[in-house]
C-alpha cells in the first residue's frame, strides 16, 4: 500500500503510532514496535531513580523510529512546557505529545491549559501534537496556534472502550486541516479500523497492544486493521440503506410460474 | 564541603565539576540524560562547559516507557 502520513512536513509510512508503556519487558516492547510497523513511538520523561537503575528504553528501539516525548504527569501548562523544554535540551526530538491532565480518575485533558501550553511551545519552536477531548472548536483553536496535529481521545486512556466519542471525532475529521490522530481508548483492532474508516489520519495505541495476551501478535493485528481501515476509507464506503437490497437478480427465477 | 542536590539527594562537588562530569560520576553515560539546573534546562551541547556551583538544585531525567 503506497500510502503515507505527513505531519509537520515529515512523512511516515505507517498510520499507526504506538506507546511504549505497560509492557512486561523492553524486549517484548521492541518486538511489538517492530511488528506494528510504526515509525513513531511515545515515551515519557521521568527523574532517574538512582536506587532502581534499570535499562535504557531507547536502546531497544530501532534508530529510524521517531521518539515522541510526552508531557504525561503535567497538570498545568507550565509543567508541560517545563517537561518539553527539558526533553529537547537533553537531545530528544523537538516534537512533543502535549498532555495536560489534572484529573486522575478519567485522565481527561484540561482544554484551557492545553491550548495555553500549545501556544507557548509552538512559539518556542516545537512541533506540538496535543492530546484533547474531541471538541471541534478547541481543535480549530489548537490549529490556529500552530499545532501539527489534533489528537482526540476515543475513550479514557487505557479503558479499551473504543470510539465512545465518535460523533465529535467525526466533526473534527470533517473540519480539521491538520492530521487527526485518534489517541487513547482504542481496545481492539476493529476500533482502530473503525477510526480509520471514518477518515482519521492515524491512531495512537498503547494499552491494547501491551496488555494483550500476545502483544507482538496484537501489534501486527493493529497494523493490519489500520491499513484495512485506511484502504476502506480511500476506496469509498457504500451508503447504508434502511432495507435489504438484493445482491442476486430478482428476475428470471428458476421457480417462477 | 561544597554540595548541590541531584534529584533531591546531596551530591558532593569536585572542584570545577561540570554537568558532563556529574553525569559521568553518576554513571549516566547512556544515550539520554536530561538535566535541569535551578529550574532551567541545560542544553546537551553545553554539558562539558557548565560548571556546577554550591547549592545548585539539579534534576536529572530520562525517557522512560510511556503512552
Amino acid at each position: 500500500m503506497n500510502d503515507t502520513l505527513t505531519i509537520a512536513g515529515r512523512t511516515f509510512g505507517s498510520r499507526l503510532i504506538t506507546g511504549t508503556g505497560k509492557y512486561e519487558s523492553f524486549e517484548t516492547m521492541r518486538d511489538a514496535v517492530l511488528a506494528s510497523g510504526c515509525e513513531m513511538v511515545t515515551v515519557a520523561v521521568r527523574r532517574i531513580d538512582f536506587d532502581a537503575r534499570d535499562e535504557d528504553l531507547t536502546t531497544f528501539l530501532p534508530d529510524d523510529v521517531l521518539l515522541l516525548p510526552n508531557t504525561a504527569g503535567s497538570e498545568t501548562a507550565d509543567e508541560a512546557v517545563r517537561v518539553a523544554r527539558l526533553a529537547r535540551a537533553g537531545g530528544l526530538p523537538d516534537w512533543i505529545k502535549l498532555e495536560v491532565i489534572p484529573d486522575p480518575r478519567y485522565l481527561l485533558p484540561d482544554p484551557v491549559e492545553t491550548l495555553r501550553a500549545a501556544a507557548t511551545l509552538v512559539e518556542d519552536g516545537f512541533t506540538v501534537l496535543p492530546y484533547m477531548l474531541p471538541d471541534p472548536v478547541l481543535a480549530r483553536k489548537l490549529e490556529e496556534v500552530g499545532c501539527a496535529t489534533v489528537m482526540p481521545l476515543a475513550a479514557p486512556i487505557g479503558s479499551g472502550r473504543g470510539l465512545k466519542l465518535r460523533d465529535s471525532i467525526r466533526i473534527m475529521i470533517e473540519q480539521a486541516e491538520v492530521p487527526v490522530v485518534v489517541d487513547a481508548g482504542l481496545g481492539s483492532p476493529s476500533h482502530a479500523a473503525e477510526a480509520m474508516e471514518m477518515g482519521a489520519d492515524a491512531v495512537l495505541v498503547n494499552t491494547a497492544i501491551a496488555h494483550a495476551d500476545d502483544p507482538v501478535a496484537m501489534a501486527r493485528a493493529f497494523r493490519l486493521a489500520v491499513e484495512a481501515g485506511r484502504l476502506g476509507y480511500e476506496a469509498g464506503i457504500m451508503d447504508e440503506a434502511e432495507t435489504a437490497q438484493a445482491s442476486s437478480p430478482v428476475a428470471g427465477l428458476v421457480t417462477q410460474p | 564541603m561544597t554540595t548541590c542536590t541531584v534529584n533531591g539527594r546531596d551530591h558532593e562537588l569536585e572542584r570545577g565539576e561540570t554537568v558532563a562530569r556529574l553525569l559521568e560520576r553518576l554513571g549516566l553515560t547512556g544515550r539520554y540524560a536530561l538535566v535541569e539546573r535551578n529550574g532551567e534546562p541545560v542544553q546537551r551541547a553545553s554539558y562539558p562547559e557548565v560548571e556546577l556551583e554550591r547549592g545548585d538544585t539539579l534534576i536529572v531525567a530520562r525517557p522512560v516507557a510511556g503512552g
